[in-house]
């Protein structure tokens, strides 16, 4: 690492200082039951905005996904879009709005809780805290590791060590001062992220010699593109993959609309909408949104792409080959090699934010499921804040165990995983749940259940980039994938989303009938 | 070539992007004070 280490020590310790005071009051602010799970429902619109974008973006989307533009090229711009557009726009104004009037009126504390007041259904809240409990410490485990593979050379300490000192002392302040904790840290961490973003888009426009320079560089290495890229269907860096090709495939159905309708549905963002006050307090978070997002994955793939000029016009390399062949070292190389030595810090700190804003969101909102909606739902206990801190420890204690034992081939996959879990499983079940007027419990309960199993048969059988690690159809039927291509390359979400949404729109639309015939009778 | 890009769907992208952002920025702009209340209780 190029930055004096002392330096970098000095910084990260006073950064982790800053986070802790800011959790402490936090801390000072949380009085009651609904302070610690809903932070008050009186969030600044400000915090509200910083604490979702920084929560939606965490490490892997700046190097996992910007290592995916230095290796795929800029088609991965229309993942921002989507992240713009729904993401934010969408997000706040159609589903915002109704969760945080919905969850007030019914006094809704989290996700599965929202689903079970609205259907009117505990097995719905048992069945969503389920899917919650399970699946999110992989997703936990990731961002885990990822903050530990950060701390470990930045501070000098050995893997197993940074990555319990990153778990203990994230869950430290979300243990003790709950949401209010969070956003505020968020906020401080969002602030952080958007610094290190806007200097690097800028450090690196003047490394390339200008936007229009910098393009036309990278259009110009098209014939540049490995050989196994190519035959897969990859065109060059600014222009999009060929239409139907397995490439084509991964970029928009995995990476831009699974990650991009994805993040509708997660439960630890749905439960922002309700720390609002007011819809006034929305409206005013979607001014600070949209830009900061634009900043943060608009930022990473473009200078993804971009990293290919420097590396080419300085060692005669694309990223991928002067990475070595791995995606994720693409941005820290560029980072290192490209930045001067006080970005690298700055950078290095944005990353840190990014990931312990993710993983203290995380470790909330499963901490929360595990007492509110599976333990103690429907009991008195389920609003003790002692109870909720014991699942948060409890939670992090196996995330933690999780990111020390998984196999890192299905660690790396997964974010798109939970992400695709989350839409198919909680999306169109959630969507008709704030809008009809009458929702069907019936067709909630199928709709849930059939995503999450689709997506888990498409995901283990089928979608080979997840199939391959599992192994579980290699054992069951000794070959990776039941079907060949192009179906391998097809994401999960594209197959169980629609199906889940099916469900669920022909039984309600059945209920909806049903029920003024039953009524006549 | 636009700024660079030979494909338009690679500058759509670009525009959308920055648009929609805008777009946020205006809707916060023209919704700020519309929203108070409405629990919907």
């Amino acid at each position: 690492m190029a930055v004096n280490t002392l330096t970098m020590t000095a910084l990260v310790l006073i950064y982790l200082a800053a986070t802790l005071i800011i959790g402490y009051l936090g801390y000072k602010k949380t009085k009651s039951s609904e302070d610690y799970l809903v932070a008050g429902r009186c969030s600044h619109p400000v915090i509200i905005a910083l604490s979702y974008g920084a929560t939606f973006i965490s490490t892997s989307a700046i190097i996992g996904f910007g290592g995916q533009a230095a290796n795929l090229g800029m088609s991965l711009i229309w993942l921002t879009v989507l992240n713009i557009g729904v993401g934010i726009l969408l997000a706040f104004v159609l589903f915002g709005k109704k969760t945080r009037e919905i969850g007030h009126r019914l006094s809704a504390v989290t996700f599965p809780d929202l689903m079970c007041k609205i259907y009117k259904s505990p097995v719905l809240q048992y069945i969503a805290g389920f899917i919650i409990v399970v699946s999110m410490p992989l997703y936990t485990a990731a961002i885990l590791i990822g903050g530990a593979r950060f701390i470990e050379p930045t501070l000098g300490i050995d893997y197993t060590t940074a990555l319990i000192l990153f778990a203990v002392i994230t869950a430290g302040y979300v243990v003790f001062g709950g949401l209010i904790a969070v956003m505020y840290t968020d906020a401080f961490q969002g602030t952080i992220m958007l610094i290190g973003m806007t200097v690097l888009l800028a450090l690196t426009l003047v490394a390339v010699g200008g936007w229009t320079t910098g393009a036309t560089a990278l259009t110009n290495m098209a014939d540049l593109v490995p050989k196994a890229l190519a035959s897969q269907g990859m065109t060059g860096w600014t222009t999009m993959p060929e239409l139907g090709s397995p490439i084509w495939f991964t970029v928009i159905t995995t990476l831009v609309l699974g990650v991009g309708i994805g993040v509708l549905a997660q439960p630890q963002l749905v439960v922002r909408f309700m720390t609002a006050k007011d819809n006034k307090s929305l409206n005013r978070a979607i001014l600070v949104g949209g830009p900061f997002i634009l900043m943060m994955t608009g930022v990473a793939f473009t200078v993804g792409a971009l990293s290919n000029v420097y590396f080419y016009q300085t060692s005669g390399k694309i990223a991928i080959d002067a990475a070595g062949g791995n995606v994720d070292a693409i941005m820290p190389l560029f980072i290192n090699q490209a930045m001067p030595e006080i970005f690298v810090v700055i950078f290095m700190l944005t990353l840190l934010s990014a990931a312990m804003s993710t993983l203290s969101a995380l470790y909330h909102a499963m901490g929360t499921a595990l007492i509110c909606d599976l333990w103690g739902r429907g009991k008195e206990c389920a609003l003790s804040l002692k109870a909720h801190q014991a699942g948060i420890v409890i939670m992090m204690v196996l995330s933690t165990i999780l990111a020390l034992l998984m196999p890192i081939s299905i660690i790396a996959r997964a974010t798109v995983m939970f992400m695709g879990l989350c839409a198919c499983a909680f999306l169109p079940a959630f969507a008709v749940g704030v809008y009809a007027k009458a929702p069907s419990t019936k067709a909630a309960l199928y709709s849930m259940v059939t995503g999450a199993v689709v997506w888990f048969v498409w995901t283990a059988f089928f979608h080979a980039a997840e199939a391959k690690p599992l192994g579980l159809c290699q054992a069951l039927f000794g070959k990776v994938t039941l079907l060949g291509a192009p179906w391998t390359a097809v994401d999960p979400i594209v197959i169980a989303l629609p199906i889940s949404l099916i469900v669920m729109v022909v039984m309600q639309v059945q209920a909806g009938k049903a029920q003024p015939a039953a009524t006549a009778v | 070539m636009l700024f660079g890009i030979p494909d338009l769907q690679i500058v759509l992208g670009y525009g959308l992007s920055i648009g929609l952002a805008l777009a946020c920025i205006v809707y916060g702009w023209l919704y700020w004070n519309e929203g108070d209340g409405g629990n919907g209780s």
